[in-house]
């Protein structure tokens, strides 16, 4: 029997409550002291469609999916269709038999299937065929013996606000699931679970960790325009920014959200905006014109795959090309790339302090299979966050007609002043000027501001994220990745090792001021260099070669599909390259 | 210690661009004149203009001036005002920049009424890209961009305004300098979105809607005896009327502003100490256990 580690798949379609009822055994499997992972592949779309939610178990963290879906639960025969092969030889299928009917053409052998009338039993039994959701959890529950004390307690506090009514009828539910099994099915799943200590954790989404640094780091406005998959740090801020003063704006467009968040900013107040590629495309104008004013804000990009529409809620790491190079002219800008919900919190804190420290835009990038994803995670250290508004200037100090607001220092950092601030008024304008702000064209003053802007891109390296090393810093086999990629590449380090190839990971976390030194540091010495990345074109690889230079070692390793990567892809591509494969083949494709 | 300041007060050293004739310099002498007579602090006062030859305008305002990108004056000033309600907002920009590329901003800024006067200076044309048709210039308008005569209907602007929820709408003409200071001054002091706009002759590209144009084709509603400028079908009635163009305060109106509804009685945000983390933050987390 496996023993405290499995991946469950709920599929079906949109609307039918699975994301409730995934929701609530993620929150069961970090009750029993498990960790816990999430992944949403949803349709663009409210009502049908296939949807499929993955909650993932382990004793250690993941954060990723795994290599296969142990458990799938099939509301409908397309489910089983659509993931017969992603079943891990062993795994099992609870198929609601209710309306579909099993096919030959789905049936393999090692895969277990459990025909369960889900829908029927919680139309007849329960007298709510709504609820055929919790009726499946309560089978499932019992086939992998989940804690019972556990699953009904958390129905219970998941469902109290809607009543003793809807927490009877779930419980109800689930024992009727439970029942079906013991009434009808011998054959254990295969697969066990224990309870542990769940102890001082928390279960949370990407883009709420993202959030909540936000509002730690003490940003006070935002403004943005619904888009999937930043929708949620929208809501999230709206929720709690004004409970501590803040304030939230619903722009009628991305170019009037990010022009909102410069004036806010303008103003004094810490900013932000969140939106995805294509709201990220309409945003770029405005950005060149903080990067001018010099002017600091933080835009937290959930990617999802482009180009124009593409698959708005799918994943993909499309989006780094431009975020660092769009925009006509040429401003000092940050990229940051948390690559867990923990780091989501942390970074996007840190985020704010470079932001106004060097008085730039700032991007938090995070993409769909991390920013909606769930995680456990140890509770978070709010006070450790720090606030430094950098060279803000306070009343008293400034006399007008000397002070100059884009001074010409040697950090490139200028003395900020508010409005509000006695004698530091000035003009913010888009076009270039002079230490005082006065619009010229003069050529001689145009270039010293042109180094002093780019300046504070080589005085701010110090304080950039580092990139975090995991494995075998002496092995010859380098991998490259960053963000949602951290996961499954660090679990196919593990293998590979265990298989005789240790590797050494760079997740690196900082991508723009492109960290040069770190990457050279870090590839010397290696005889392979694979660069993991969910695009076409390699983005992250040419980039390096761009600022490295020729690798003849380096191999990109590719997903393009809208599906993050599961870690024995990665293990695949890294194998045949090094059995001596020239290049690894793209994956999915 | 509140020493009085003069219109001078308000002007800066920054040697100005415009054409010699130009209607813009009325519109600037009136704000400046207004925002001496009505107590104004330059430290207090955010102005935030566009682009075009009216977007240089908040160069030669002596305050915090934002002379940002095309079209978006209105969502900044909008945000300014959010982050510090205690600064008095003034936005300008012209009809290209409001009415062409801004035209998304301005109607939600009017629905959304933020406490902010914003400044349109028509003057029916693109001066600054030397003459081409505007959203306001006149059908046939012949220019570079429409040789054969413009072919669309021109935007009215202040009937947009009116639609759209606007609580302060007027008109003046850049000639007529007292109305418009007096103007100026009610749209400042007015709690909510407040827009003038301003009949600003081009001197330099427009040879149709000229000084003596306007002059013989504007009217005062200050004329009209029975005229109300609380009753929004009256209001209707004189910016849809074909012919003379209606100057004064067309239309006022008293509703609650967006920081009266989002910030409410909070102090201003710009002025909060974020600086010390908040023994909340750490309680919102028990929420994910």
């Amino acid at each position: 029997m496996i023993l405290n580690n499995v991946e469950v798949m709920f599929g079906g379609q949109a609307g039918d409550g699975s994301l409730t009822t995934g929701d609530l055994i993620a929150g069961v499997f970090k009750h029993m002291g498990l960790e816990v992972y999430t992944y949403k592949d949803f349709p663009s779309r409210i009502r049908g469609g296939h949807t499929n939610y993955v909650i993932r178990a382990g004793e250690t963290p993941n954060y990723g999916m795994a290599d296969y879906v142990d458990g799938l639960v099939a509301f409908d025969l397309e489910a089983v269709e659509k993931h017969i092969d992603e079943i891990r030889p062993g795994g099992f299928i609870i198929f609601d038999n209710s309306h579909d009917t099993l096919t030959d053409a789905v049936r393999r052998p090692g895969v277990h299937y459990y025909e369960v009338p889900l829908a029927k039993i919680a139309k007849e039994e329960i007298g709510l065929e709504l609820v055929r959701n919790t009726v499946s959890l309560g089978v499932l529950s019992r086939l992998i013996g989940m804690d019972e004390e556990t699953v009904f307690g958390d129905v219970r506090a998941v469902y109290q606000r809607k009543g003793d009514k809807v927490v009877d009828l779930n419980i109800r539910a689930i024992q009727a699931g439970e029942k079906y099994v013991d009434d009808h099915f011998e054959r254990p799943s295969g697969y066990g679970l224990t309870k542990g200590v769940d102890g001082d954790r928390l279960i949370m989404m990407g883009n709420d960790a993202i959030s909540y640094g936000a509002l730690v780091a003490g940003c006070r406005f935002m403004a943005g325009y619904p888009i999937t998959p930043a929708t949620d740090v929208l809501e999230w801020m709206a929720k709690y920014a004004p409970k501590y003063g803040g304030v939230v704006v619903q722009a009628e467009d991305e170019l009037s959200a990010i022009n909102m968040v410069i004036g806010a900013s303008f103003a004094g107040v810490r900013a932000m905006t969140s939106t995805s590629g294509p709201g990220q495309a309409l945003m770029t104008e405005a950005i060149g014109l903080a990067g001018v004013l010099e002017i600091p804000l933080v835009v937290i990009e959930c990617a999802r795959a482009g180009p124009s529409t593409g698959m708005p809620t799918k994943t993909e790491q499309s989006n780094l090309n431009h975020l660092i190079f769009s925009g006509h002219g040429e401003i000092p800008r940050v990229v940051i790339a948390p690559g867990t919900v923990e780091e989501s919190f942390y970074l996007t804190a840190t985020a704010f302090n470079i932001a106004e420290k060097y008085q730039l835009p700032v991007f938090v990038l995070s993409e769909q299979a991390l920013c909606q994803s769930k995680a456990t995670l140890p509770s978070l250290d709010v006070a450790s966050v720090t606030v430094d508004r950098g060279k803000l200037e306070r009343n008293g100090h400034l006399t007008f007609g000397e002070y100059r607001r884009f001074a010409f220092t040697e950090d490139g950092v200028s003395p900020r002043a508010v409005p509000g601030t006695e004698g530091g008024m000035y003009l913010a304008a888009g076009s270039e000027h002079n230490d005082h702000g006065v619009i010229t064209e003069d050529a001689r003053n145009r270039a010293k501001m042109m180094e002093k802007r780019m300046r504070k891109l080589e005085t701010m390296r110090p304080e950039l994220p580092k990139a975090n090393v995991l494995g075998d810093r002496s092995a010859r086999t380098a991998i490259i990745g960053y963000g949602s990629n951290r996961g499954p590449i660090a679990e196919a380090q593990d293998r590979l090792a265990l298989a005789g190839t240790p590797t050494r990971f760079l997740q690196m976390r900082t991508l723009w001021p492109f960290p040069e030194d770190e990457v050279r540091d870090f590839i010397a010495g290696a005889d392979h260099i694979f660069v993991v990345e969910n695009n076409f074109t390699g983005q992250l690889e040419r980039l390096i070669r761009y600022v490295v230079g020729p690798l003849p070692n380096m191999h990109a390793v590719l997903k393009y599909n809208g599906k993050p990567f599961r870690p024995v892809e990665i293990i695949d591509a890294v194998a045949s390259v090094v059995a001596g494969a020239a290049a690894p083949r793209p994956v999915g494709a | 210690m509140a020493t009085t300041l003069t219109a001078k007060d308000f002007a800066t050293t920054t040697p100005s661009w415009w054409c010699p004739g130009c209607g813009d310099f009325g519109v600037i002498a009136s704000l400046k004149q207004a925002a001496a007579d009505m107590g104004l602090r330059p430290k207090d006062t955010a102005f935030i203009s566009g682009i075009g030859c009216s977007g240089k305008i908040s160069g030669y305002f002596h305050s915090y001036a934002f002379h940002g990108v095309h079209g978006r004056a209105l969502p900044v000033a909008t945000a300014v005002k959010l982050a510090n309600k205690d600064l008095t907002v003034i936005a300008a920009g012209g009809d290209g920049d409001g009415y062409a590329i801004g035209a998304g901003h301005f109607m939600h800024a009017v629905r959304r009424n933020p406490d902010v006067t914003y400044i349109v200076m028509d003057n029916q044309t693109y001066g600054l890209t030397k003459g081409q048709s505007s959203p306001t210039s006149a059908l046939g308008y012949v220019t570079g961009t429409s040789p054969g005569g413009n072919p669309d209907e021109p935007l009215n602007g202040l009937a947009v305004a009116l639609a759209a929820g606007g609580t302060f709408i007027a008109r003046a003409f850049s000639s007529e300098p007292k109305a418009m200071t007096e103007m100026m001054k009610a749209a400042i002091a007015h709690p909510g979105f407040a827009i003038v706009e301003v009949m600003s002759p081009c001197v330099t590209f427009n040879k149709i809607n000229t000084y003596k144009w306007f002059k013989e084709n504007v009217y005062h509603l200050s004329d009209l005896p029975d005229y109300d400028s609380k009753n929004r079908a009256q209001a209707f009635e004189v910016l849809m009327q074909p012919g003379k163009i209606p100057l004064g305060i067309i239309y006022t109106e008293i509703r609650p502003t967006l920081e009266s509804l989002t910030i409410k009685d909070s102090p201003a945000i710009a002025g909060l100490d974020i600086e010390t983390a908040n023994p909340r933050y750490a309680a919102i987390q028990e929420a994910y256990r």
